[in-house]
């Protein structure tokens, strides 16, 4: 029987062929979007799992945590000094690190932070220390220095036409060992590196005093005035009134109840607080909408592949009336005529979703690497249980549509299949 | 093998006025060798489906040693002609991508489970039509060996009748002689009842009764003729 099929799709193996391939491309289409979705969710979720509540000034939220999530460039306005230092001696919170965005090495965005944020993000670093000096740097595991090079900071972005900073070089002492996020692609510098570097150094730093550091933060094109910077200074992680303006403020509080009631204390007049997951939550809403929207268009091109197939096979079938006819005047019983024809069918549309799935997983794949490259924001592609649950559907529906040309062929007498 | 007991056979066809096939009475003893001969277009097709069933009987009866085939649906006449009726058409219908022997055994085997006795037979038939490789592709055979390799596949299940349409109309003199030769053989050995619409006299001068039919009707009968 398995021969008999097998010898006579290897006659029709042309027809076999581009059926297989017609439903490979339509199930690829709906496993490769149902994958990536999954993949951009799953991923982002899991980047911003490290971030409990931002703070940042009144402005956009989505904006805030794009920025400090994803590492997004763009201009934030800037948030009081004061908050920072608020927030650091707050005894719900169990870290406050600031996050000072803007400059950036050959696509690598450099950040100013604390120790204390390397450590929530690489509780131990995959090679070298933590910086202890403000010319010191720890980068991301993406980042292709290593220990000891150097890196020279630029204002801006190469796209943005930024001009390179002269007064500082930074040296990496250490690597940060891999989170999944884009993080990955950072390079990490002392916040007060940051500072000094744009002329915003705090009041308590004898050397400068900027009166304009708060008047014309919020707008990065600014002509701003180029402070000195000691490359050997020590760090100072302490916060006071004095503290410059910062873009966002990570916060880790210590329970979820100070999560929350943190959250509320910080959205005023003149801070935001938000949960990036939150927001990345609403988001995914937007781009769940465009999934159902693919999806039914995948849905749609497979009711079209399906119609097309049956109305392959019924052509088919005609051709072999015949051979039918024949089969069933030389005594072949007509369930193997039905397991025949409808087993001919369902292996092409068996091998077409096989092929199907692997074919979109490899999409997702590519894509899913494509983007990490560009992000570093892993992106995993992964089944889920309604996953099988959908491709048991598929299989079904194939078995049964495979049912229509098998009871076509058996309406026929054996006499009058013979001879069309 | 056989009898075969026609009454009141009548064959329409939709949009046709007259029948295409009426015949009253036609007997045949089990063991009997019948040739059926007319001009194209006489009903000789027409009578060979409604007596192996191929074809739904709707007026009078077929009886082959006393089961009515114009009473059995669709289903029990394919089971029927599976058990006792080996069918040779003019055509062949071999199945190519399969060999020869893969061809003799294809009912049998989309049927049940082929036994060993059952392949060594069909190794034997092939043998006895003088297939020399039944490992070779039927699609590499000539039209020749071809009607002989469905001669052995009418064979294979011991039926009790052989019935064949225009077995040889399709090949060359010689080898039209070789498969007639091996349709008579045969069937006298395996003891079948033997019907076979053929236009070819020396096939139909070696069979023991010939009946002509002309729109349907039997024109002619050579048992009536002998008995009368
Ligand atoms: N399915 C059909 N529908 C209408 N007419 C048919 C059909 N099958 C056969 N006929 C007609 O019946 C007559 C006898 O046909 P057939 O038995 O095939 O003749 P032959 O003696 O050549 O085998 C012919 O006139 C043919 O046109
Ligand atoms: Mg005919």
């Amino acid at each position: 029987m398995i021969r008999f099929i097998l010898a006579d799709l290897r006659r029709f193996s042309g027809g076999a062929l581009a059926v297989v391939i017609l439903i490979a491309l339509s199930v690829a289409l709906s496993v490769a979007v149902t994958l990536q979705e999954r993949a951009v969710r799953l991923g982002s979720a899991r980047a911003a799992e490290k971030f409990d509540l931002l703070v940042g000034a009144p402005g956009s939220e989505t904006q805030l945590a794009l920025s400090s999530v994803f590492l997004q460039p763009a201009p934030l306005p800037l948030l009081s000094g004061q908050v920072l230092a608020r927030l650091a001696d707050d005894p719900r919170v169990a870290m406050a690190a600031p996050v000072g965005f803007g400059d950036s090495s050959f696509g690598h965005p450099i950040v100013g932070t604390t120790t204390a944020l390397v450590a929530a993000l690489s509780p131990t670093l995959a090679e070298g220390a933590v910086f202890t000096r403000l010319g010191e740097a720890v980068v991301g595991a993406d980042v292709p220095l290593s220990t000891g090079a150097e890196v020279k900071p630029m204002h801006g972005s190469v796209e943005t036409g930024g001009e390179t900073h002269t007064e500082i070089v930074y040296h990496v002492t250490g690597r940060m060992a891999p989170t999944g996020t884009a993080w990955d692609r950072a390079i990490l510098v002392p916040i007060r590196a940051v500072w000094s570097l744009h002329g915003m150094a705090g009041a308590h730093e004898e050397d400068h005093e900027h009166a304009d550091a708060d008047a014309g933060a919020d707008d990065h094109e600014h002509e701003h005035e180029h402070g000195h910077v000691d490359a050997q200074a020590r760090l100072d992680e302490h916060f006071d009134a004095g503290t410059p303006g910062v873009p966002a403020i990570l916060v880790k509080p210590k329970t979820i109840a100070d999560a929350y009631r943190l959250r509320q204390e910080y959205r005023s007049e003149t801070t935001l607080a938000v949960f990036p997951a939150e927001v990345l939550t609403r988001l995914y809403g937007t781009l769940g909408d465009a999934r159902s929207l693919l999806l039914a268009i995948a849905i749609g091109t497979q009711g079209i592949v399906i119609a097309a197939i049956l109305l392959v096979a019924i052509m088919h079938i005609g051709s072999r009336r015949r051979q039918i006819g024949a089969l069933r005047a030389l005594g072949a019983p007509m369930r193997s005529v039905v397991v025949i024809v409808w087993g001919e069918l369902f292996l092409l549309f068996l091998a077409g979703i096989a092929l199907g799935g692997g074919l979109g997983l490899a999409v997702a794949e590519l894509v899913s690497a494509r983007m990490t490259a560009a992000t570093a924001v892993r992106l995993p592609v992964e089944f889920a249980r309604e996953d099988w649950r959908l491709a048991a559907g598929f299989v079904i529906a194939a078995a049964i549509v495979s049912l229509v040309p098998a009871i076509a062929a058996l309406r026929l007498s054996p006499a009058a299949a013979l001879r069309s | 093998m056989l009898s075969l007991d026609v009454t009141g056979l009548e064959m329409r066809f939709p949009g046709l006025a007259s029948p295409v096939l009426s015949i009253d009475r036609l007997h045949l003893p089990a063991g009997a060798r019948l040739a059926i001969t007319g001009a194209s277009g006489s009903g000789k097709s027409t009578l060979v489906n409604a007596i192996t069933g191929l074809e739904r009987v709707e007026h009078g009866s077929i009886l082959w040693g006393g089961e009515d085939m114009a009473r059995l649906s669709g289903w029990q006449r394919d089971a029927f002609r599976a058990r006792h009726i080996g069918l040779v058409m003019q055509d062949f219908h071999l199945f190519p991508g399969l060999s020869a022997f893969e061809n003799v055994v294809l009912p049998v085997r989309l049927a049940r489970r082929l036994s060993v006795a059952e392949a060594e037979r069909a190794r034997l038939l092939l043998d006895m039509t003088g297939i020399a490789r039944p490992a070779q592709k039927i699609e590499t055979l000539s039209r020749g060996e071809m009607q002989r390799v469905a001669v052995a596949r009418a064979l294979l299940s011991k039926p009790g009748v052989v019935v064949a349409d225009e077995p040889t109309a399709s090949l060359d003199r010689s080898a039209g002689e070789e498969v007639a030769d091996l349709l008579v053989r045969l069937s006298r050995e395996e003891g079948a009842t033997l019907v076979v619409v053929t236009h070819d006299p020396a096939l139909s001068e070696r069979l023991d009764r010939r009946i002509r039919l002309a729109g349907g009707v039997i024109i002619e009968d050579s048992g009536e003729a002998e008995a009368a």
